[in-house]
């Protein structure tokens, strides 16, 4: 079947009602935690993930396709109102979005960001359809030693990205590293770093790291800094929407955006941060209003929102096709698969095409869906910023509990809840990035047994290593990695 | 500039010692499993010493007075000193349900939870926070069992 006739399946599988329904939930909730501050989409799906005991795989992942998009939205919408960007992909958009909403404009900024979203979800999800099964089709041909060095670039270019430090980013990633390798060794049924505990056996849960790092360490960090006063919302009512000016302005920032995007979501490491940077960038060089920029530029928030939405497809497609995952979303979205039993990875194509295909499909609907609930709509978000800090975050803590004592029962992982909701407050205040230790510890089991499997077949020699030009380019380009935190100092600077 | 002594040296020494925790659990393991020098110890031997080495790395930076920045995040002043007081109360809250869920069952386990995190935020409205509490733990056990989650009895101590 040609990927069109097969995207048409896919159609058929995500427009039941039920299906529907999921993404309906997954979008109304997205945009709910995109505004709230304290949870993210990582954290979200986390939580709910309990879900996957009873529904469907299919319904599943369509609902957590809507969570992902639908936070991108939310977080748009708070970064332009309340100037208070949740994620490093809507620094940008604050930048001007809210100094347009404070000139009176914030209703077209609201909306250059919602459709210029909508504008580069859709293409980006057009590109992923027709690239996907490309790259899929190619990930038969790696070897183990090519899978391994894809892992290190991996390992390295979320080190070195994400954070203030490459040290720092190193240290998480090994404590990531670390905690990955605590159990039964798969190969030879050895029990590793279990110290005697019969509950490490198994391992530890990503879901019980994630929401420890996420929820419990962000409650714990806000909790002892925490600063009462509220941003004050700047009203909207009754401003136009958009322009004819303003359209002209928006578009081609759309469209740049999403060039930028999408590739750069593709390459682990590239997340959200820099094509957001990069796009803002380019548009304030090409912009015929330079003067503008810095007090409430149009073009700044459609093209870095843009941008943000397009890499966010981009990271499905290593996720997808290699089962690689690279951002903290990606990770999650790796381990509700691993609970249904599956491996995403070029296999999955071909043995569950209702559930790939039904997943593109649904980011299409969900699009839609996000266009038609935020624009009109942005009234009834922005009242859930009202929702008091010391009720939301002690709600945000019942449901990090019923995560980990719903999926595991077991009072080990409640200790260890604690135990990493500390580590991680430690790493929060002393600025150690979060996302490298749990793209370690989900990504070591596939970079050992890669490694050993190439080894083995090597018979011990390190040279099988470096033998393919897959593996060398992918090794040559983690070492390169090590320098990106030059060039983003002068993007920063630059912006 | 950080005088010497608050300087954070002790981050440095904690990753080395992670790191030394690996290695030795690495030394533990068999040799027998090995096939061409790869083991299952080959892995965490290798991560003990990235830890190490790192932690080495860390005392350097510490050394030459790296400044360590905290983390902006929403709701949150990173220049704000700790206020320890309501950490505490917030920990209290995290260790808690570890201790209380087997006999309390997890609706009261969430509502002691709910009202001293919402206590450590500065909520002053204990009952009301207490009564929230209890709603939605009952809520969540009612809609997550019915989901197909166990979370185990109502209110265990007293048999429900």
């Amino acid at each position: 079947m040609d990927t069109l006739a097969l995207l048409f399946h896919g159609f058929e599988v995500a427009l039941t009602p039920t299906n529907l329904m999921w993404a309906f939930i997954g979008s109304v909730l997205g945009t709910a935690i995109g505004v709230l501050p304290g949870i993210g989409p990582a954290l979200t799906i986390a939580l709910l993930l309990p879900v996957t005991v009873s529904v469907g795989p299919v319904s599943a992942f369509i609902m957590f396709a809507g969570v992902l998009y639908g936070a991108m939205y939310g977080g748009s919408t708070t970064s332009i109102l309340i100037n208070t960007p949740g994620e490093a992909g809507s620094m940008m958009t604050a930048l001007e979005g809210n100094k347009m909403a404070r000139a009176g404009r914030g209703a077209a900024a609201l909306a250059t960001a919602a459709i210029g979203s909508f504008v580069a979800g859709t293409i980006a999800t057009l590109l992923l359809t027709f690239a996907a099964p490309a790259v899929a089709e190619l990930a038969f041909l790696l070897k183990p030693a090519d899978y391994f060095a894809l892992t290190i670039l991996a390992f390295t270019s979320v080190a070195v990205v994400m954070g203030a430090s490459r040290v720092r980013g190193f240290v998480s990633l090994f404590m990531g590293l670390a905690l990955g390798l605590i159990g039964i060794d798969a190969m030879t049924g050895q029990p590793r770093m279990t110290f005697g505990v019969a509950d490490l056996l198994d391992g530890v849960e990503l879901t019980v790291v994630l929401v420890s790092v996420f929820a419990v360490g962000e409650i714990l960090y806000v909790a002892s800094r925490y600063v009462h006063e509220q941003g004050d919302i700047v009203p909207i009512k009754g401003q136009a929407f958009m322009t004819r000016d303003d359209w002209r302005r928006s578009w081609k920032p759309w469209l740049r955006g999403t060039a930028l995007g999408f590739p750069i979501g593709t390459i682990p490491g590239g997340g959200s941060e820099i094509p957001t940077m990069l796009s803002y960038t380019l548009e304030k060089k090409l912009s015929r209003h330079k003067d503008e920029f810095g007090k409430g530029a149009i073009e700044g928030v459609a093209g870095p929102e843009a941008a943000n939405n397009a890499s966010a497809a981009g990271v499905l497609v290593p996720l997808l096709t290699l089962g690689l995952p690279t951002s903290a979303t990606a990770a999650i979205l790796l381990a509700a698969f691993q609970n249904y039993g599956l491996q995403p990875g070029p296999f999955l194509f071909s043995s569950n095409p209702d559930l790939i295909w039904g997943l593109i499909a649904s980011l299409y609907i969900g699009n839609v869906m996000l266009l038609v609930l935020n624009l009109p709509l942005v009234g009834v978000w922005v009242k859930l910023l009202q929702v008091p800090r010391p009720q939301l975050y002690a709600g945000i803590l019942v449901f990090a509990m019923i995560g980990i004592w719903g999926v595991s029962g077991s009072v080990f992982d409640l200790l260890l809840m604690a135990a990493l909701g500390v580590v991680s407050y430690v790493m929060r205040v002393y600025g150690f990035p979060i996302p490298p230790l749990l793209i370690g510890l989900i990504l070591v089991p596939l970079a050992e047994t890669q490694l050993r499997t190439a080894l083995a077949a090597g018979q011990g020699s390190v040279s099988v290593l470096f033998e393919t030009p897959i593996s060398i380019t992918f090794l040559v380009l983690s070492f390169l990695f090590l320098f990106a935190p030059m060039v983003l100092k002068r993007l920063r600077a630059a912006a | 500039m950080m005088s010497l002594r608050n300087r954070p040296w002790w981050l440095g020494l904690a990753v080395m010692f992670m790191g030394a925790v690996c290695f030795h659990a690495s030394t533990e393991l068999a040799a027998t499993a090995q096939y061409a020098a790869i083991g299952p110890g080959l892995f965490v031997a290798a991560v003990g010493l990235g830890l190490i080495v790192l932690g080495v790395l860390l005392l350097i930076q510490i050394a030459r007075g790296e400044v360590f920045e905290p983390e902006e995040a929403e709701n949150a002043s990173a220049g704000k000193t700790m206020d320890k007081r309501a950490f505490f109360t917030a920990l209290v809250a995290v260790i808690l349900p570890a201790l209380t869920i087997e006999a309390l069952g997890l609706p009261v386990t969430a509502m002691l939870s709910f009202m001293l995190v919402a206590r450590a935020f500065g909520s002053r409205r204990l009952v009301s926070d207490l009564i929230v509490g209890f709603v939605l733990g009952s809520l969540s056990w009612l809609l997550f069992g019915w989901l197909g989650l166990q979370l185990g009895g109502f209110f265990p101590l007293a048999g429900l």
